[in-house]
């Protein structure tokens, strides 16, 4: 039994690679798609865009890149549907220059998915250097920070952004983040100072760290990972990329539990094996035996 | 002279700035937020000479790698090239991507690359989960109790065979989790404090490059 154990335990990580690679493909080709529960703090973003009248302003940050498009871009698509179906004006703009070309395809790809037009019912301002201090600048003054918008159109003479000279006139901000500038920075930087609604979308990774903000109303929601971004795209009824890879999200999670059992199972078997109690400092997490290990 | 511009100077600026910055938040008057709203564009400019510093300083660490040879060059040389190439085609298509090269490299070659790295990080993630993830203490089988049931909880399977799942992982998050992280950044703000006050009063000074 040991030897099997032994030989378990050292099993070569491709055939993980393998597993986790066939968890992810088959629901993918083969979607069952269980129901999803739809947490609070992704229905208290839906509820504000709910409420908003039509023609409020609504500025979207994309302050993500590439790395982690899979979870941030179905948030960004179901937001965006969601915006032009209540005939909201809606501001674009990334904190993050590799994010731009990404950021202008999403904004302006389900525009034209309504028939809204550029300029009149929404904007790309596209990306400005400077991470936290645009906040600033863009709650002074807009026009200043982004003169002229992705398409080289001057801010100030746009229809969208009549009304708008700075970000105390936006109604609500998102920023669909996946590290700094971001959500905190949204918070620290604007919404205190400027007196807008924020909320936020991250990845997966992210979001326990920003549930602190979350309780005491700094933000007024947070979409975290992919099954955040399936529970928004089940909140607008519009079923996308984010419900489809909750399939293969579950399988690879089911994948992880069950190694990380049968890892533990094969452990305890090796005999000499125990539990050690709390409180030991030889052996305590991070000590030189147990990083050793 | 030079001992004022390398010491007594910066130290004089980063007081009255600090100063200044910290009282301004305070004051709602016309004249404040003017000169926030000129400020803040200053400090856009400045971070804008600090990306060519980084570039600069990329340019640097690579050249010497490729200079003496050194284990790795040749990723060095990759950078290099790519990062011309870039530059080259960039200015070559005026930054515009929609059907030009530039574009072309932001799709099929930076989107795909950056994708690819974090995919693969859900594969040794699964690796490393199974090699290191063991109840060795009661401090690590806790660890692994919360995360075990947080990943049947975040997904849909998990709910659906476990309806409780679901709640339980909410309350780990909402309840635990906020708990310790509220008091990680109540410790990192205390601390930013603590250390902005003595960067303003002059008392720590290692930014000023260790020549004082």
């Amino acid at each position: 039994m040991r030897e099997l154990a032994d030989k378990l335990l050292r099993m070569d990580r491709r055939v993980i690679f393998v597993l986790i690679a066939l968890a992810t493909l088959i629901p993918l080709l083969r979607p069952i798609g269980f129901p999803i529960r739809i947490s609070p703090e992704v229905k208290r973003i839906y509820d504000h865009i709910e409420s908003l009248p039509a023609g409020s302003v609504f500025v979207l940050s994309l302050d993500f890149d590439p790395a982690s498009k899979p979870e941030l871009y179905p948030m960004a698509v179901a937001l965006l549907n969601h915006a032009f179906k209540r005939d909201l004006r809606v501001v674009g703009l990334t904190l993050w220059v590799t994010g731009t070309g990404m950021a202008e395809k999403v904004v302006s790809g389900i525009a034209s998915e309504y028939g809204k037009r550029r300029g009149v019912d929404y904007t790309f301002l596209g990306y400005s250097p400077g991470g936290t201090n645009v906040i600033i600048n863009m709650g002074q003054d807009l026009a200043a920070t982004f003169p002229t918008d992705h398409y080289g159109v001057r801010t100030a003479d746009l229809p969208v952004m009549q009304g708008v000279t700075s970000l105390r006139q936006v109604d609500y901000v998102v920023s669909l983040a996946a590290g700094t500038p971001g959500v905190e920075s949204w918070y620290v930087y604007g919404k205190e100072k400027y007196g807008f609604e924020l909320g936020g979308g991250v990845t997966a990774v992210i979001a326990p760290g920003l549930y602190p903000f979350l309780d005491t109303g700094q933000i007024n929601g947070l979409i975290g990972g992919l099954r955040g971004a399936a529970e928004y795209e089940t909140l607008i009824g519009m079923k996308g990329k984010a419900v489809a890879g909750m399939d293969a999200q579950s399988a690879t999670h089911f994948i992880i539990i069950g190694l990380i059992l049968l890892c533990n199972l094969f452990y305890f078997l090796t005999p000499g094996t125990r539990i050690r109690s709390f409180g030991s400092a030889q052996n305590s997490p991070g000590s030189p035996r147990e990083a050793g290990r | 002279m030079i001992l004022f511009l390398r010491r007594t100077f910066p130290l004089i600026l980063t007081f009255l700035f600090g100063v200044a910055g910290a009282l301004q938040y305070y004051i709602p008057h016309p004249v404040s937020e003017a000169a926030l709203t000129e400020v803040s564009v200053w400090l856009r400019i400045i971070l804008g000479f600090a990306m060519i510093l980084g570039i600069a300083s990329l340019c640097h660490v690579h050249y010497a790698k490729i200079r003496i040879r050194a284990a790795g060059w040749g990723y060095s040389l990759v950078v290099y090239v790519s990062m011309l190439a870039t530059v080259v085609i960039g200015l070559w298509s005026r930054g515009q991507e929609e059907g030009t090269g530039f574009g072309w490299i932001y799709t099929y070659a930076l989107l795909a690359l950056q994708g690819t790295m974090f995919s693969m990080l859900g594969f040794f993630v699964a690796s490393a989960a199974f090699r290191a993830f063991r109840a060795r203490s009661k401090e690590a089988a806790i660890l692994l109790v919360a995360a075990v049931l947080m990943m049947f909880g975040r997904v849909p399977l998990g709910e659906y065979l476990i309806p409780a799942a679901g709640p339980i992982a909410g309350w780990l998050l909402n309840v635990l989790n906020t708990a310790a992280r509220r008091g990680i950044i109540i410790g990192i703000s205390l601390g930013g404090i603590a250390t902005s006050i003595k960067i303003i009063l002059g008392i720590e000074r290692s930014y000023l490059g260790g020549r004082d």
